[in-house]
């Protein structure tokens, strides 16, 4: 069963620099494979570098060194329009701080990548959002503002915005630092049914033991180096 | 193809700063308003101004003048210097004034420019009454074609224009030398040519033109009197004036008159270069002065454009990190520019327009006009809708542009 898994992401020799205040290595040569449907924990001391991997791994960052290929696609090199509507449609982000447009209403900050992507009709894709927002226990504040909303309830949108578009991998970076253990259950629950149900993979940075321990598996990093 | 969801986008981010959007309308809408207004004055004053003179002038004067510059035939044939004694010399009359005039006018007709044309014959006379002494003109004109040109019905103060038709020694002066000369309808004026020919005539109507030599020395008589006067045929004219469709289009019309005809032909700028001059400077004027208010407003448009991008930065960043290109976001910066501007402009039109109206009825005095001038040419709002639009376009673009070259990263890592 296990040998039958695609490889969905592989990085070669991933390394990456930061110049201020002087130059230093955040990324040291990462090479490593995610399977199709893995629920994968990374974890590390504050500062190891993982927001950073993960921001490359979404491809929002291109200023690094080696290869980054997801779903056999090449996409180092690419041009920033190109890797947009690949994200778009192939990954789903959760910031480490629950960015949302707060003008617009939780229903619509998790209806837009679908909007974008254009692959449903609006009721269609209104249908599914609410369906997400219920999931995660939000349906009373779909139409609240995003600036009206708690913390929590901010990063449960984005965890449900970041699902809207079936993306193969699902990368949160903290998705559950602002939730009660009741909700990081509810998260968890789901992000593990993703995995095994519908076969998306799942990337989560997480200083949460708990969590990390009920993972298909662990990554640790160390000062820019994978340890684990 | 601009997408739906960036036009949502576009308008929550209009309404949700409902105060800055009203700001940066109200730019353009008193850009435009400005531009609608100030041409329209322009227009009309220079409309006004020529009102005045082609009450006075027509477009074209035909006329045909012995040569003033006499040629010095002995310098033309002897080169060297030489004693010539000439005996007997004698001055050959040339023919001066146009002799069939009626072919020439039914030529005129012909023309595709044309309009109207009328035969006049114009002699210097000098109108004595009592020991009363005017120098001026007197213009035989055909009432019908004459009305036609200047629009004389318009021009009478007393008595009927037709009636010079009809009545072969009625005379109709202008204003000022009724005046002058303390003469009203049903007095008798002499009228003496330089060869000293004299006529008794009536005068049967008063007239004004508001061009105060024209109303103080010209005076106007059946052309069948005129040539009678003077001794002439049928047929016989001084000038003939023609008015042309397209007045701006004079100087082409005489160039191909003055191939045609082997007369002179005169267009009205020859006489009124003046006039010419200032409508042209006018228009620059009132061009300049409505870009500068269209390009201030664009630099508002500018400004709120650019602040509103600094304020979305985190917005744009996380529109991109959700997978919206940097054409989408030029789109979403664009569209609010333009939804400015198109709002600001329809509204600035009619202010414009407003504007224009009240202007239009301040009771000014001016020659024959009450108000202030004032033109409504759909050119005009055309033109300060498109200026509008496109001044607001650039300006939305910039910032746009900016906005999509955001980097996500760098502004979600905060
Ligand atoms: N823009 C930047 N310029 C320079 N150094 C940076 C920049 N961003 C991050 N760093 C440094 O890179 C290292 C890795 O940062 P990163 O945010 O990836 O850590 P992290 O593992 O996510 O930590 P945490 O668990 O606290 O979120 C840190 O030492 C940080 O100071
Ligand atoms: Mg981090």
């Amino acid at each position: 069963m296990l040998n039958a898994m695609k490889t969905i992401l592989k990085t070669e020799k991933l390394s990456k620099y930061f110049h201020q205040p002087q130059t230093f290595q955040v990324l040291k040569e990462l090479t490593f494979e995610v399977k199709e449907g893995e629920f994968l924990a990374l974890i590390g001391k504050s500062g190891s570098g993982k927001s950073t991997l993960l921001y490359v791994l979404s491809t929002m960052d291109t200023d690094y060194e080696g290869a980054l290929e997801i779903k056999g696609e090449k996409l180092t090199g690419k041009s920033q329009n190109e890797l947009a509507a690949f994200r778009n449609e192939h990954i789903g982000f959760v910031f480490q701080f629950h960015y949302l447009l707060p003008e617009f209403s939780a229903l619509q900050n998790v209806m837009l990548p679908a909007l974008k992507l254009g692959r449903c009709t609006k009721e269609e894709i209104e249908a599914k959002a609410y369906n997400n927002l219920d999931l995660l226990g939000l349906k009373p504040q779909a139409l609240k503002k995003a600036s009206q909303l708690s913390g929590g309830q901010q990063q449960r949108v984005a965890i449900a915005r970041a699902l809207i578009n079936d993306p193969a991998v699902i990368m949160g970076d903290e998705p559950t630092g602002n939730l009660d253990s009741k909700n990081t259950d509810v998260v968890f629950g789901i992000f593990k049914e993703l995995a095994k149900e519908r076969g998306q993979t799942i990337i989560a940075v997480t200083h949460d033991d708990d969590f990390a321990a009920n993972c298909d598996r662990i990554i640790e990093m160390s000062d820019g180096a994978l340890i684990r | 193809m601009i997408s739906h969801t960036n036009q949502q986008i576009a308008w929550v981010h209009l309404t949700s700063r409902l105060r800055q959007t009203f700001v940066a309308i109200l730019g353009v809408t008193f850009g435009i308003s400005m531009y609608v207004f100030m041409n329209s004055f322009m227009t009309g004053v220079n409309d006004l101004q020529s009102d005045l003179v082609f009450t006075t002038i027509s477009h074209v004067r035909i006329y045909n003048d012995v040569p003033r510059q006499k040629e010095n035939i002995l310098k033309k044939n002897f080169q060297e210097a030489k004693a010539i004694h000439i005996r007997n010399e004698k001055q050959i009359l040339y023919q001066e004034g146009i002799k069939n005039a009626n072919e020439i006018t039914d030529f005129l007709e012909k023309q595709p420019e044309v309009i109207a044309t009328t035969p006049q014959v114009n002699v210097s006379v000098s109108f004595r009454s009592g020991s009363n002494n005017i120098n001026g003109i007197l213009s035989g004109v055909e009432a019908e074609g004459e009305d036609r040109l200047f629009n004389m019905t318009n021009n009478m103060r007393e008595g009927k224009w037709s009636q010079l038709k009809y009545q072969a020694n009625g005379l109709i002066i202008g204003n000022v030398m009724a005046e002058e000369m303390n003469l009203k309808v049903g007095d008798n004026l002499t009228v003496q040519t330089f060869d000293g020919i004299s006529r008794n005539y009536t005068i049967i109507g008063i007239f004004q033109t508001y061009t105060k030599t024209i109303d103080r020395t010209k005076a106007y008589l059946n052309i069948a009197s005129v040539r009678q006067l003077i001794s002439k045929n049928r047929g016989y004219a001084t000038d003939i004036q023609v008015n042309i469709k397209n007045f701006d289009a004079t100087s082409l019309f005489s160039n191909k008159l003055t191939a045609l005809l082997p007369f002179q032909v005169e267009k009205w700028q020859a006489a009124n270069e003046q006039l010419d001059a200032a409508n042209t400077i006018r228009g620059i004027l009132a061009l300049a002065v409505s870009l500068t208010i269209l390009i201030v407003a664009g630099f508002g448009i500018y400004n709120i454009m650019n602040m509103t991008v600094n304020e979305k930065i985190k917005e744009i960043a996380i529109l991109k990190a959700m997978g919206f290109g940097g054409n989408d976001i030029v789109q979403i910066f664009l569209l609010q520019a333009i939804a400015i501007g198109f709002i600001g402009g329809l509204t600035g039109l009619l202010l414009g327009f407003g504007l224009a109206n009240v202007i239009d009825q301040i009771p000014f005095k001016l020659a024959s006009f009450n108000t202030l001038p004032m033109a409504y040419r759909a050119k005009d709002y055309l033109l300060g809708f498109a200026f509008g639009m496109l001044i607001t376009g650039f300006a939305g673009y910039l910032p746009a542009r900016k906005a999509s070259k955001v980097d996500p990263v760098s502004i979600i890592r905060g």
